[in-house]
């Protein structure tokens, strides 16, 4: 388990350093300046030129390159070029609040899904089944700024029970609030996947030989299919989960536009859009790191789940 | 475990339920403000160059001079800062008397002329302000006691007061803050106005609370909370709820019909307008022909845009210079709309079939929806506009790279007709160059008129200096101005603003120390 550990992290570095030099040179490429979006339109070619040079962006691209990794290895992830905020602490201000979002939002897939999933795949081709797909359909199709909308009309608008603008805090009742539209409209997408996935794998394993042994047996047919069944469909469901939480951190910039909430995705986007190179960045590195982490929690969760998968 | 969350949820739910409608009965002392940018930038006076920082900064600081509330032309400027000023003959040497007794925010003592010259040499200067090229004239600055400033300028500069008044470089910051934080500065603006910075939420609000020391008088308002709503749908649904008093609205005539069908609520297009215009590149092929660029003029609808725009939120160009501004010719004899002179014009050039012309264009909503009538307008004289779409920065990039033979830019300036003159047609701007502004056009003809006007210190010569310039660019077609955006904001009936708005240079309403809710 150490080493396996050990090892995985060592894939991790040499994938956020591969990462780090990819997004060095890709935000380098896109046309833009960033001096120029800092300054505004009215600036001088001198002002720009005097800009560039105190951000260190007339130096040749190898010794930008130095600079930013000699930064980066000694924890240090530069100012945003835009606000002249710490990057660090720029991310640290947002990441709870899409961590939240994130984390609920797949709580509620999972609650949401599994059991829908499981229920299509015991009842295939009937009502439910059809239910469930034509849902899992619609969920998956429907773009996620129009759903946050729908759902602001008709709880905020219509009846008054949360805030449009999504971002209390101080309060649990606050919290509440601001957190549910929000959760809700991404975790009916994330119900979506998760069904599609849970009922094409209970289907797989319920066509298995040890399903019908344990029917044969006299086992009752609940306890085949949430025990038997479940536990050996739940490796792609977790594979899904996994891939999908690394998505929807990114994912969820739609929602927190349209609910007004703080959020990575929402710093990613303004980052890109006025070519914040150090602040893009220092995302990119967080958001590698946080894919990798997600990818070890997965491999792990699939040892607990198969017992037979080996940390090899 | 499952089930223990599920309740958690539906208890919380109902929690959430008791809540949120009763909000709409708080005292009525605080003004949420809802703006359309995803957070604040730069909160630097003299760093910051968007519409949004603009806006909220206006409510912490004070210039020497201010264009009074409400109005968006500097035949309203009034004493601010200073009481009152004199100047020479020639206009080279400025005094002005500060006024006494006025407090810095959060503690930083009263405000001198030593806080007022160390605000303009730190406006002059290239490291610490974005707009140092407003102050190129600038030969000395100094207090000649407490309560003296003294400017010596190079030259003389047309609609000088207008760069110590209270917008950009004109802002005056307090030194010792200003010294005490250095780059930091923007991270607690001190200023001297009616509202003073308390606190910033990433992504989420600035708000700002009562100067109660304020000059004028201690401001009704307790506090303003300054929102980034980017999403246009979510600001009008925060402001149908009640969650936002005032908002920066979406900038189309649609939005207007909407939102002024919404009970208790006032919607204005005010000044000033900022000039959608074509500037032609006329050292490119085939627009170095006179006859092409006529040709385009032409075939350009200007009525037709404005009603495609909303007659309600646009208005036709009147010059290469938005209306109303100092200078500008309101009469410029622009190209009347003809097809088939457009058509009979090409033919001339020797394009009986036609020409195809290429713009590099941003993806920004408002501008893609007008240049893609125009394309269709000049369709019509079998003038082929390649549109070429990218990302708003990309198009920033290009168009200075001179990528783009005909560039689509609209601005809103300081409203004296040099500014629009020499950063749109003075060669010494001409992109590319060392002192390139936004001259994309490489056009000259008018330097000799727009540097004499400059200097010019006779009202009647240098308006007559600006009509000719004017004249001679429009006839040159070296750009062809064609309609002009106002800046559309909504606000509940139940607000004062304390003055008539008309318009406002930041394009956003001021919020001064009168402002107050009436119920």
């Amino acid at each position: 388990m150490t080493a396996f550990l050990i090892r995985r992290l060592g894939f991790a570095v040499i994938t956020l350093f591969a990462v780090l030099t990819l997004v060095f040179v890709l935000v380098r490429i896109v046309p833009g300046d960033p001096a120029q979006v800092i300054l505004g339109d009215q600036a001088s070619r001198e002002a720009i030129e005097a800009l560039r040079e105190r951000l260190g962006l007339n130096l040749p691209l190898y010794q930008q390159y130095v600079v930013f990794v000699w930064g980066a290895l000694g924890g240090d992830w530069g100012t945003s070029m835009m606000t002249g905020r710490p990057v660090i602490q720029e991310v640290l201000n947002v990441l709870p609040w899409t961590l939240e979002l994130t984390f609920l939002s797949l709580i509620i897939g999972v609650i949401i899904g599994v059991p829908l999933g499981v229920a299509a795949a015991v009842r295939r081709n009937r009502f439910t089944d059809y239910a469930a797909r034509i849902g899992s359909l619609l969920g998956l199709s429907f773009p996620p700024f129009v759903s946050a909308l729908l759902l602001l009309l008709a709880f905020s608008i219509g009846l008054h029970w949360f805030p449009v603008i999504s971002a209390k805090s101080g309060s649990l009742t606050a919290w509440v609030e601001s957190i549910t539209l929000p959760a809700i409209n991404l975790g009916l997408i994330t119900a979506a996947y998760i069904t599609r996935v849970t009922r094409s794998a209970m289907l797989e394993v319920l066509q298995e030989d040890y399903v019908r042994t344990a029917r044969a047996k006299g086992v009752p047919w609940s306890v085949v299919v949430w025990r038997h069944a479940l536990r050996n469909a739940l490796i792609p469901v977790i594979t899904i989960i996994g891939l999908y939480l690394g998505i929807l951190i990114g994912n969820s910039v739609l929602t927190e536009i349209v609910f007004s909430r703080p959020g990575l995705g929402k710093l990613i986007v303004g980052a890109l859009n006025q070519r914040d190179y150090t602040m893009l960045q220092g995302m990119m590195v967080i958001y590698t790191l946080v894919v990798v982490l997600v990818n070890l929690a997965t491999d792990i969760a699939y040892g607990i789940a198969d017992p037979r998968v080996k940390f090899q | 475990m499952k089930k223990h969350m599920i309740l958690g949820l539906v208890v919380a739910a109902g929690f959430a339920t008791g809540f949120g409608a009763d909000q709409a009965h708080a005292q009525k002392k605080s003004l949420v403000i809802g703006m359309g940018s995803a957070d604040a930038g730069k909160l630097d006076p003299h760093l910051a160059s968007t519409t949004p920082d603009k806006g909220l900064l206006n409510y912490i600081f004070n210039g020497l001079v201010r264009v009074k509330p409400g109005q968006a032309s500097p035949d309203f400027i009034e004493p601010d800062l200073a009481e009152s000023w004199t100047t020479n003959a020639n206009g080279t040497e400025w005094t002005f008397k500060i006024r006494s007794g006025v407090q810095c925010h959060h503690g930083y003592g009263p405000f001198s002329a030593e806080d007022a010259a160390y605000s303009i040499k730190r406006a002059s200067n290239k490291a610490t302000s974005s707009y140092s090229g407003d102050f190129a004239a600038l030969e000395k600055v100094e207090a000649v006691d407490g309560s003296t400033l003294k400017i010596t300028l190079k030259n003389p500069v047309a609609g000088f007061l207008g760069y110590v008044a209270n917008i950009n470089g004109g802002n005056m910051v307090c030194k010792k803050a200003a010294e005490e934080m250095g780059e930091n500065f923007g991270k607690k603006p001190i200023g001297t106005g009616p509202f003073q910075f308390a606190e910033y939420q990433p992504q989420q609000f600035v708000k700002l609370t009562a100067n109660k020391q304020y000059f004028r008088g201690a401001p009704v308002l307790e506090d303003i909370t300054y929102r980034y709503i980017p999403a246009d749908s979510s600001r009008d649904l925060a402001f149908q709820s009640g969650e936002l008093d005032m908002i920066y609205g979406k900038q189309d005539q649609t939005w207007v019909d909407r939102t002024a069908k919404l009970p208790g609520v006032k919607v204005k297009a005010m000044e000033p307008g900022e000039l959608s215009a074509l500037y032609l590149n006329v050292t490119s092929k085939p627009l170095d022909d006179i006859r092409v660029r006529q040709a385009i003029a032409h075939a350009i609808d200007r009525k037709a845009i404005v009603q495609f725009k909303g007659a309600g939120s646009s208005r036709e160009a009147v010059s290469v210079v938005p209306s109303g501004y100092l200078g500008t010719d309101e009469k410029s004899p622009l190209f009347p709309y003809d097809v088939n002179k457009a058509k009979a014009l090409l033919a001339e050039a020797g394009y009986p079939n036609g020409v195809t012309v290429k713009t590099i264009h941003t993806t920004l909503t408002g501008m893609q929806t007008f240049i893609e009538a125009v394309q269709a307008q000049l369709k019509k004289a079998n003038i082929n506009l390649e549109i070429e779409l990218v990302e708003h920065a990309t198009f920033h990039a290009q168009i200075r790279k001179g990528l783009s033979p005909i560039v689509h830019y609209q601005a809103a300036r300081f409203p004296v007709a040099d500014v629009y003159l020499t950063q749109f047609y003075d060669s010494a701007s001409i992109i590319g160059t060392p002192t390139a502004i936004t001259n994309f056009t490489y056009c000259n003809v008018a330097d000799t008129e727009i540097r004499a006007a400059r200097v010019e210190m006779d009202a009647a010569k240098q308006k007559a200096l600006w009509k000719t310039a004017q004249e001679k660019l429009v006839t040159n077609v070296c750009g062809i101005p064609v309609y002009e955006q106002l800046q559309l904001w909504a606000w509940k009936d139940n607000l004062d603003l304390g003055y008539e708005l008309n318009g406002s240079l930041n394009l956003s309403p001021p919020v001064t120390e009168k402002t107050k809710f009436t119920k």
